[in-house]
């Protein structure tokens, strides 16, 4: 009986922990935190294992616990420094002049995407992961909840308990030194 | 009222646009301010360009938690048990 459980237990982490380390790196979380949560999910999903009721699928139960490990990590990691740092370091006028209009060097240049060209639409994408790396964990993981995801702003504040204007803050500023970043890294053809 | 907003302004005004919390009045600022600026309409659709790759991003990559935590995952559970 034990032999099964264990077994069956192991099938889990081979078939379903890539797919969660990949969900939960992709929202924004460094890889170490990220291992530590996944280790965490399983182990809650051992402990549990004789409670589980089989209404939802194997898959799908795995995710349920997954984000709620997330939600808890959001909480207790330290969000509202994170956007101290992030109002501090990315001030207005490293983009915008006394008179408030773009600043020579970093204002828009002309540059676009051919989304049905598969090869310049791949580099965009390598460009586009280095630079969200630049951003703070907490900023990438709103910003791929509202656009990975797609979830309203309200829900994202709600998971990840946050203020409406500590948001606002965190996806303005992503957006903005996103485009920055990209700019000056992806050379058009 | 306001009758013209600086770039600073528009970009604050094109990211809340996208959130649906822009007023009608303050739409027609930036509408009027996009006319004669020709950054903040590369921004707007720049912008819209990184949304666009955003929601189809992630999908082509593979991501591998290392063997070695596998392996962690189960030694904590087997033994914990035990």
């Amino acid at each position: 009986m034990e032999m099964d459980k264990q077994s069956e237990f192991k099938q889990w982490v081979n078939d379903y922990s890539d797919l969660l380390y990949g969900y939960t790196v992709q929202r924004g979380m460094d890889t170490e935190p990220a291992k530590d949560i996944i280790q965490d999910t399983f182990l809650s999903a051992w402990r549990s294992m004789d409670t589980y009721k089989r209404e939802v699928s194997v898959k799908n139960w795995l995710f349920i616990i997954l984000k709620s490990k997330i939600t808890d990590h959001y909480r207790k990691s330290s969000t509202k420094l994170a956007v101290e740092t992030i109002e501090r370091e990315h001030q207005d006028h490293t983009y915008f002049d006394a008179a408030d209009h773009w600043k020579d060097g970093v204002c828009p240049e002309p540059w676009q995407v051919h989304f049905d060209n598969k090869i310049e639409v791949k580099e965009f994408y390598h460009i586009l992961k280095n630079c969200s790396k630049k951003l703070k964990e907490i900023q990438t993981t709103v910003f791929m909840m509202k656009y990975m995801d797609g979830l309203e702003s309200e829900d994202i504040c709600r998971v990840l308990s946050i203020s409406s204007s500590n948001y606002w803050v965190l996806i303005h500023r992503a957006k903005v030194q996103l485009r920055a970043c990209l700019q000056k890294n992806w050379v058009q053809k | 009222m306001k009758v013209k907003i600086t770039c600073k302004q528009a970009v604050d005004y094109i990211s809340k646009k996208e959130e649906k919390k822009l007023s009608p009045m303050d739409q027609v600022l930036l509408w009027k301010h996009l006319a004669i600026c020709r950054f903040c309409r590369m921004f707007t659709s720049q912008n819209k360009t990184i949304i666009k790759a955003l929601s189809g991003f992630g999908h082509e990559q593979d991501y591998h938690l290392p063997e070695e935590n596998k392996r962690q995952i189960l030694e904590a559970a087997f033994q914990g048990n035990a």
